[in-house]
């Protein structure tokens, strides 16, 4: 028979429409959907980001300091090729009002700021007007925080200033960092002799640049980095307006691409299942054909063209869906994102989405489809064998491929292949372990069954219906159990994540982190938290920050030979004469407590070790602009986690001690004690700036959970898809449930029982489901956090009862929706039409 | 005659097809005595399995009454009939209708299992023992011959030691050979257990067997 032939039959099997297809189309198109809707808000965020580049930057280009202004000849470097350079400073501070205090970010500007774009305020006033005469306008947290109105005065250091307008927008927000407390925006002028910028205060200078439109910017960084680099000079620009947001939204648009595969996985469950039942339905069919002469290719072909057209279907609606969506909910997506975003449709990622759902459309569905070459044209006249038969060995080599394609082409793609291969793994270990899980389930069923005692006939009949042949228990525990899998393991990492900051770290951690203490306020500082009898400890020590640029004389990433967070911009380092209390040395020894030779340093052990680091090497630090070139002469254990004051680096006094700086300090209190340290201590010292350890975790928690928030969001895709799978599952045995109602009801069971027993069989399958999905998810979860994350895992069994729960509900929903019909029909109309 | 285990008094079937109701049934009065066989035979489309059917509860007349052990059936709602059957009526269909999830044995066990008897699967296993099945406790459905799963479901009906047993066509889908121990064996539980028995048949030669035999012809008594 030609292909001619077979497309013809394929045609005719199409007269059937698609009532067989639907739960098929349902899962691919919502995986492909879920992908092309992460792909086109990822892109649409990366669109905006170069679009809105010099305004979210400020300025075409932007050098950046550290705890300092640029130096006369850095700036006169800048005026030589800027058309205009503006100036911000930025720092936390604690704004006062009468007894009120809150923590703030600085951010202090020149008369041309904003370079680009434009600020909006309220009431609408002009920038310049809202400055003036010391005004300020502030983000309306503070506003309502400190329950400011217009006109009200605030202390800022030793200076007052007036609030004269609510900030709505900022043009350069977007490219700032993580803030602790909410922004107010002042004139630089307005900070004189508010002594908050004295020498060594904690500060971070940006200087914008507008640029003529010829400025050749790779030139031009070039030229800036091979003057100043090793002053500490940090250069972006418009080609790259906010790397850390590109990154962040590059990284987490793949995770959520991996996610969504998942979801296709998922699906791909639903499919076999799909594909399998309306094979299975066309067997006399298949029959008939190979009676009539029919070859196994000819069948392969007609049956393999009808998938073919359904899946590109089921994809076509994913991508119309995947590019809708994100179109038509531009506007609203756009307002509540904090970076700019341009909605519109982009093919890329609907293009990928597209080979996503196709590969595994194919992966998925080849190997039921091969199987079809086996049926025999005796199954007319004697059922056929319903033990799994495996497809002819091209078919499954076939399939290797494809899945094999399907992971490279994600890993290639997301441009995380390691991550995407350890997905990808997990994602086959997982289905290796539900379907063992669902072996166990049926076994445990059928032992169950015999030894259950007779006054639980539901029980039974549903523990019989497991544990028996064609039942749907492998298809709910591999379609549920997957997507509960992905949800617990988002889950155990997220909880992890939040027990780390909830629980462990009050234990050992400060009340407060204090800023900017002057040498000559150290002594009255500390007198006021010894005189607290809630203080239990507070610790000073000098604050400087310097960047590691050689090591013994060489470049420090060329000596190193790899990219290392220690090299990444500007570290802490203080000075100290002698070990400070806890210090462990793991090498060498610290030096004479009267030494003042030539430099010497003590560096963290962990980190040197990352570093191919040897006591004797010679390391240069470059403090304010000057090198400072030490000896390590030992190692020490740092933890960082303890969130006391750690440093990579302690240098011997003498090195450092000339270069202007203040000291920090944590104060040990009970919480209770919190308020009153804020106001004796602030109230003393205006110009220092305290801020609250727990309203910063509290701070940084809130942001995490956003992005688990953001996570669970695509996790969710994923179980809706096994969902959906369920349903599917739930409808195909529609029939064989209404025919077993049938037959139960003329041995003399009643509707409650036949209820019972089908509610217990889906609450079981879905509890089984759940149980595997725990302990797989643990084991993820145990290694992205003992090995990704670094810190301690704990099981998290809130997290896991929930996830159990949640299966199991999702199971019986599905199975119960599909019930009244076997059990409003009566048994007569059943068994007849079975005669 | 015996007092009557089963009355149908002026029973009508009529079923909504698509061309419009259709009259299944039309004024079937019958009394079937206690420990009686009787044979219902017809041509195809009389209205002889319909009539069984509503004997065992599992069809709703349109009217009339039946009434079995003096309880009315057409008063019964769903799931007392089905308690009513567990207790009085075991029924063996032509296409054996076994649950294809469960072996053999626990085919059989079911009904008992619903009536909380104590020893179900000890009954089950000696009833399948009666049928010649011992060796096939443990098969699924699938895995059984046509023969071999009526037997199953004759050991089915009978196990629960029902005082009623009706049995619709049970050697249509059989070859001769395997018919005709089917029908020896249906008459030997039939008289083991001194059961009513009302068959279906559309062979001559099996309603012979009976004590009566009733025809049917356009949903009438002939």
């Amino acid at each position: 028979m030609s292909l001619r032939s077979a497309l013809r039959i394929a045609g005719r099997e199409l007269r059937g429409g698609l009532s067989g297809f639907r739960i098929f189309l349902a899962c691919i198109a919502l995986g492909v959907a879920s992908i092309a809707i992460v792909g086109s808000i990822k892109t649409a965020i990366q669109n905006g980001l170069t679009q809105e580049a010099t305004t979210i930057l400020g300025g075409d280009a932007q050098a950046e300091f550290t705890y300092r202004k640029a130096s006369p000849d850095e700036l006169a470097w800048m005026h030589s090729n800027a058309e205009q350079v503006s100036e911000t400073l930025q720092f936390r501070s604690m704004a006062v009002k009468k007894n009120d205090r809150a923590l703030v970010q600085v951010k202090a500007v020149d008369d041309l700021y904003p370079l680009y774009g434009d600020i909006t305020l309220d009431p609408e006033i002009p920038l310049a007007k809202a400055l003036a005469s010391n005004g300020f306008i502030a983000e309306r947290a503070l506003v309502e925080r400190l329950s400011l109105k217009i006109g009200d005065k605030i202390t800022i250091g030793t200076n007052t200033f007036t609030l004269n307008a609510i900030l709505t927008h900022e043009p350069d927000n977007a490219s700032a960092g993580f803030a602790f407390g909410p922004k107010i925006i002042l004139l630089t002028e307005s900070l004189k002799d508010s002594g908050l910028l004295e020498p060594g205060a904690l500060f971070d200078s940006a200087y914008r640049l507008k640029l003529p439109p010829q400025t050749d910017l790779p030139n031009l960084q070039s030229d800036a980095e091979s003057r100043f680099t090793t002053t500490g000079l940090r250069w972006t620009d418009r080609r790259n307006a906010a790397p850390g947001i590109e990154r962040f939204v590059r990284r987490m648009g793949s995770f959520l691409t991996l996610v969504g595969l998942a979801g296709l996985a998922v699906g791909g469950i639903g499919v076999v299942a799909a594909v399998r039942s309306y094979l299975d339905r066309k067997t006399d069919t298949i029959a008939t054909l190979k009676t009539l002469g029919a070859t196994g290719n000819t069948i392969f072909t007609v049956y393999f063209t009808l998938i073919t057209l359904m899946g590109t279907l089921g994809v076509a609606i994913g991508l119309a869906l995947g590019a809708a969506i994100p179109a038509f909910l531009g506007p609203l997506l756009a307002s509540k994102l904090p970076v700019p975003a341009l909605f519109a449709v982009y093919p890329r990622p609907i293009l990928e989405a597209a080979l996503y759902g196709t590969l595994a459309m194919f992966a998925f569905a080849l190997w039921p489809l091969a199987r079809t070459r086996n049926i025999k044209a005796s199954g007319l006249f004697r059922a056929q064998t319903s033990k799994a038969n495996w497809p002819r060995w091209p078919y499954i080599v076939a399939t290797f491929f494809i899945a094999a394609a399907l992971v490279a082409s994600a890993a290639f793609l997301t441009d995380m292949p390691t991550l995407t291969l350890w997905f990808a793994a997990g994602i086959i270990a997982s289905l290796f372990i539900l379907r063992l899980n669902a072996r166990l389930t049926r076994f445990l069923a059928a032992r169950l069954a015999t030894k259950l005692t007779q006054s639980r006939p539901a029980l039974r009949l549903a523990l019989r219906s497991i544990a028996g042949p064609g039942g749907e228990a492998n298809s709910v525990i591999l379609s549920l159990g997957l997507g509960l899998t992905v949800l617990a393991t988002i889950g155990q990492v997220d909880a992890n994540l939040q027990n780390v900051m909830r629980s462990e770290l009050p234990a050992v951690a400060p009340a407060f982190f204090v800023l900017d203490i002057q040498q000559d306020q150290i002594e009255p500082f500390t007198q006021i938290t010894a005189a607290d009898p809630e203080v239990s400890k507070t610790e000073t020590t000098p604050m400087l920050r310097g960047i590691l640029t050689r090591i013994n004389n060489l470049p420090a990433e060329d000596y190193v030979g790899h990219s290392h967070w220690t090299l990444d911009g500007d570290r802490g380092v203080t000075y100290s004469a002698t070990p400070p209390t806890g210090t462990i040395l793991t090498a060498g020894t610290w030096w004479p407590e009267n030494y003042t030779g030539e430099p010497q340093v003590s560096f963290a052990t962990e980190e040197a070790t990352e570093l191919g680091l040897k006591l004797g090497d010679m390391i240069t630090l470059n403090v304010l602009g000057r090198d400072i070139t030490a000896k390590i002469t030992s190692f020490r254990v740092v933890e960082f986690r303890d969130m006391g004051i750690n440093f990579l680096m302690v240098m011997n006094p003498a090195a450092l001690q000339a270069a202007p700086h203040t000291s920090i300090a944590t104060i040990y209190a009970e919480p209770a004690a919190e308020g009153r340290l804020l106001r004796n201590v602030a109230g003393e010292f205006p110009n220092i700036t305290m801020i609250s350890v727990r309203e910063g975790i509290a701070s940084a928690a809130k942001n995490l959970a956003s992005l688990a928030a953001a996570t669970r969001w695509g996790a969710l895709a994923t179980l809706l898809t096994g969902f959906i799978v369920l349903i599917g599952t739930a409808a195909v045995t529609e029939r064989s449930r209404t025919y077993e109602a049938a037959i139960l009801k003329t041995t003399g069971a009643d509707r409650t029982t036949i209820l019972v027993s089908f509610a217990l069989r889906s609450a079981i399958a879905g509890a089984a489901a759940g149980a595997v999905a725990i302990a797989t998810a643990a084991l993820a979860g145990w290694a992205i956090v003992t090995f990704e994350m670094e810190s301690t895992y704990t099981f998290q069994g809130g997290s896991a009862v929930a996830i159990v729960a949640l299966g199991t509900f999702a199971s019986l929903i599905a199975g119960l929706l599909y019930t009244w019909r076997p059990l409003a029909t009566r048994p007569a109309s059943v068994l007849r039409g079975q005669d | 005659m015996n007092a009557p285990v089963i009355s149908l008094n002026d029973v009508r079937l009529t079923l909504a097809g698509n061309a419009g109701p259709i009259e299944i049934l039309r004024g079937i009065s019958l009394d079937v005595a206690k420990g009686e066989t009787l044979g219902l035979v017809g041509p195809s489309g009389s209205g002889k399995s319909s009539l069984l059917m509503l004997m065992g509860g599992l069809e709703a007349a349109s009217s009339g009454s039946i009434t079995a052990f003096g309880h009315n059936l057409t008063r019964m709602n769903e799931d007392n009939l089905a308690r009513f059957r567990r207790h009085h009526m075991g029924i063996v269909f032509q296409s054996f209708h076994l649950i294809p999830t469960m072996t053999a044995l626990e085919n059989v066990a079911t009904p008992l299992e619903l009536a909380h008897a104590p020893d179900a699967m000890a009954r089950a296993t000696a009833e399948l023992a009666t049928v010649g099945l011992s060796h096939r406790l443990h098969h699924y459905p699938a895995q059984l011959s046509g023969g071999e799963q009526q037997r199953v479901a004759l050991a089915r009906a009978s196990a629960p030691r029902p005082k009623i047993l009706l049995a619709d066509e049970p050697t249509g889908n059989l070859d001769t050979v395997n018919g005709a121990a089917i029908m020896d064996l249906l008459f030997t539980l039939r008289d083991q257990h001194d059961a009513t028995l009302v068959l279906v048949t559309h062979a001559p030669e099996l309603a012979a067997r009976c004590d009566r035999i009733i025809h049917l012809h356009d949903g009438q008594i002939a």
